[in-house]
């Protein structure tokens, strides 16, 4: 390019979404309006033939009990009767027991693994050496001259994770970018400060074990990231995170 | 006689064949013209045997207090949803507000990164996703053998 270098370094980091697996629960206005809607659907409803079954079946018992003759029935033989239907159906609800929505992992508060908080989004944090501090960032990594920034991001995503990564990025362009300027003691005239192009990506698969994973890394929610990004980049970062 | 009468035969015959075949043409372009059946939609069409009176449901009328609370209620629901949209409405706009900021800066830095990010993604859509559901999926769980048999009325124009 005839332009003169920009002294910018520039960073492609890519925040990994792992998407949420059940439903969030129901606030309080969304279960009394669901409770309402299923009374007025009763009240405009009819009956059904299940429902007609049964109320007959009631009465002709009433009627035998009151009067003890014979019906049309022989009295040998076992008749089903809906009741019992019912009764059978909701024994074998019983019996079946769902997977719990609050895991194991939830209860450790073991940040390192997937099953966690089920129903939120969890991203990947890894912690990263940036100049001579520990810090822990979205995985990021620097751009090579002749890539694009996703490609950019790409890289970053499997020098953390491996390249058996199934992920989805959503589209070629950056979600945010965060800027910052290097501390006196190193900046040059080339060489002010740093751009991080954030991209997102949505995780497809949900086993990770081929990753291999390197050094440390955390899956938290967007709550939970005030508890590890310094403020001006967790500010960045939240602007374009949805929850 | 013998002789003009075979022939008066023939000329009648054709005349009253074509007329026939005229009249056939007439009807299979009436029957043409008239437009198609519409196909009826089995859902709007309620079968006769839930309209007896037998079927109706016999509950308590609502008293004044009910229909008060449900009116509430409802005026509750309407000002939960309105929030809830303006909410996601404003995360949207934030989401859109920093992706054109990041563009601006990267077009700064350098103009063919800037065409390559604003270039459109092929593999992106269609975009599939099974959606969340209420537990997590049980581990080793057998689901019950069964088979479903398809009725569905199949209509032909």
């Amino acid at each position: 390019t005839a332009a003169a270098p920009r002294p910018w370094r520039l960073f492609g980091a890519m925040c990994l979404l792992r998407l949420p697996r059940i439903t969030q629960p129901l606030e309080k206005e969304e279960e009394e309006m669901a409770a309402l809607m299923g009374q007025i659907e009763l009240e405009k409803s009819q009956y059904s033939d299940h429902e007609i079954r049964k109320l007959e079946e009631e009465e002709k018992l009433r009627r035998r009990k009151e009067s003890m003759y014979d019906d049309d029935e022989a009295p040998g033989k076992t008749v089903i009767m809906a009741q019992d239907l019912e009764d059978k159906w909701e024994q074998k609800l019983l019996q079946f027991k769902p997977a719990p929505r609050v895991t194991d992992a939830d209860k450790n508060n073991n940040r390192t693994s997937l099953n966690r908080k089920l129903d939120r989004n969890l991203m990947l944090l890894v912690k990263q050496k940036i100049g001579n501090q520990e810090l822990w960032l979205l995985p990021q990594v620097e751009w090579q001259p002749g890539e694009t920034l996703r490609s950019t991001a790409e890289r970053a995503m499997a020098t953390f994770l491996g390249d058996h990564i199934q992920a989805k990025i959503l589209g070629n362009a950056p979600y945010g970018i965060y800027k910052y300027k290097f501390p006196r003691a190193i900046r040059t005239e080339d060489n002010v400060g740093a751009k991080v192009f954030f991209f997102k990506a949505f995780l497809q698969s949900d086993d990770l074990s081929q990753a291999e994973l390197k050094k440390d890394y955390l899956w938290v929610t967007k709550d939970e990231l005030g508890d590890y990004l310094k403020s001006e980049y967790l500010k960045k970062v939240n602007r374009f995170l949805l929850d | 006689p013998c002789r003009a009468q075979p022939k008066k035969k023939k000329k009648v015959d054709v005349k009253k064949e074509q007329a026939q075949k005229d009249r056939m043409k007439k009807k299979i372009r009436k029957l043409e013209k008239a437009a198609p059946e519409m196909i009826p939609i089995e859902d709007f069409i309620t079968p006769l045997k839930y309209s007896d009176s037998n079927r109706v449901r016999s509950l308590p009328a609502l008293s004044f207090e009910e229909t008060e609370r449900r009116v509430l209620l409802m005026k509750k629901w309407c000002l939960f949803k309105q929030n809830q949209d303006k909410a996601e409405k404003a995360a949207i706009q934030a989401l859109i507000e920093a992706q054109q900021e990041a563009l601006k800066e990267l077009r700064l830095e350098s103009e063919e990164l800037y065409q390559a990010a604003i270039r459109r993604d092929e593999e992106l859509f269609p975009f599939e996703r099974d959606g969340p559901n209420y537990t997590p999926p049980l581990l080793g769980y057998d689901p019950p053998e069964g088979k479903c048999v398809d009725i569905t009325k199949v209509y032909t124009q």
